[in-house]
């Protein structure tokens, strides 16, 4: 009966030891999806960023363009002035 | 004798029992501070995961913007300087071409006054030369040398774009006067100016 009863313990343990690495797999497992789903939304609203930088520039490259066009003349004028009489 | 037996064998019966209850029971208590401590050792593990991927998530967000950020700066730093550059080509054009204009006489007049003022010498010689400039329009020049000055007029522009320079005869002093020169000198003022002419809110 007590070897019995040594036996069952062993085996509650042992099977129980299986249960929690069981459980620590599944675990981290998780964690694991967690956090490549935490690195993609990173990235993808990174990119999301990038593009909106892109846009954003493209907006100033064109201001400076449109501004050069009206401007040109008169700052040419300005530096020669500059040039001939300082 | 028969019923002394039987009570002992009982009472070993008995502590066996208790015995393989107590057995199970430590088991039992066993079984559980293993789950629970696999449970906990999870946790910690799963959170430990969780903040290396934030911290990575942060470095790669980071390293993208940063990368894409830098290269627009740097779009945006050229084209600046492709529209500046495009109007001092138009400054050093018109600089060159000022022979062709009524502003000559007077400038010419002028560089010369300057040029002979730094080098401070009753003997200065004078070298003179611009794009299209005639003999007729250079006339003017010989009033502000002095006497014992000396002008040599160039065919050619000096330093591409025209000028004056002025030294003593010895060619000790000299001074340039020429438009590359001056454009050279007022570099900073030049560059601040056409910038804030034409980037200006």
């Amino acid at each position: 009966m007590v070897d019995e009863a040594a036996a069952r313990a062993q085996k509650v343990i042992s099977e129980t030891r299986e249960q929690a690495e069981l459980i620590r797999q599944e675990a981290v497992a998780s964690a694991q999806g967690r956090g490549e789903g935490i690195l993609r939304e990173a990235k993808e609203k990174a990119e999301a960023e990038a593009r909106q930088s892109d846009q954003e520039t493209e907006q100033v490259l064109d201001t400076f363009r449109k501004l050069s066009d009206e401007r040109k003349a008169v700052a040419v004028g300005k530096a020669v002035e500059l040039i001939l009489n300082s | 004798m028969s019923e002394s037996l039987e009570k002992l064998q009982n009472r070993i019966l008995s502590d066996a029992r208790l015995k393989a209850e107590g057995t199970i029971r430590e088991a039992q208590a066993k079984a559980q501070q293993i789950l629970e401590e696999a449970r906990q050792r999870a946790q910690k593990e799963s959170e430990e995961i969780i903040s290396k991927a934030k911290v990575e998530a942060e470095s790669v967000r980071r390293s993208i913007l940063s990368s894409k950020v830098r290269v627009n700066r740097l779009r945006i730093l050229e084209e600046k300087n492709r529209i500046v550059q495009d109007i001092i080509h138009n400054v050093q054009n018109q600089l060159s071409n000022i022979a062709r204009t009524d502003q000559f006489e007077n400038t010419a007049q002028r560089f010369v006054a300057e040029a002979v003022k730094a080098v401070e010498s009753e003997q200065p010689i004078v070298r003179i030369g611009f794009k299209d400039a005639t003999k007729k329009n250079l006339d003017g020049v010989s009033r502000v040398l002095p006497k014992g000055g000396k002008l040599v007029i160039d065919e050619k522009p000096i330093d591409d774009f025209g000028g004056v320079i002025a030294t003593d005869p010895e060619g000790r002093v000299v001074f340039n006067n020429t438009f590359k020169s001056r454009l050279e000198r007022l570099d900073n003022h030049l560059l601040t100016l056409i910038a804030s002419t034409v980037f200006a809110e």
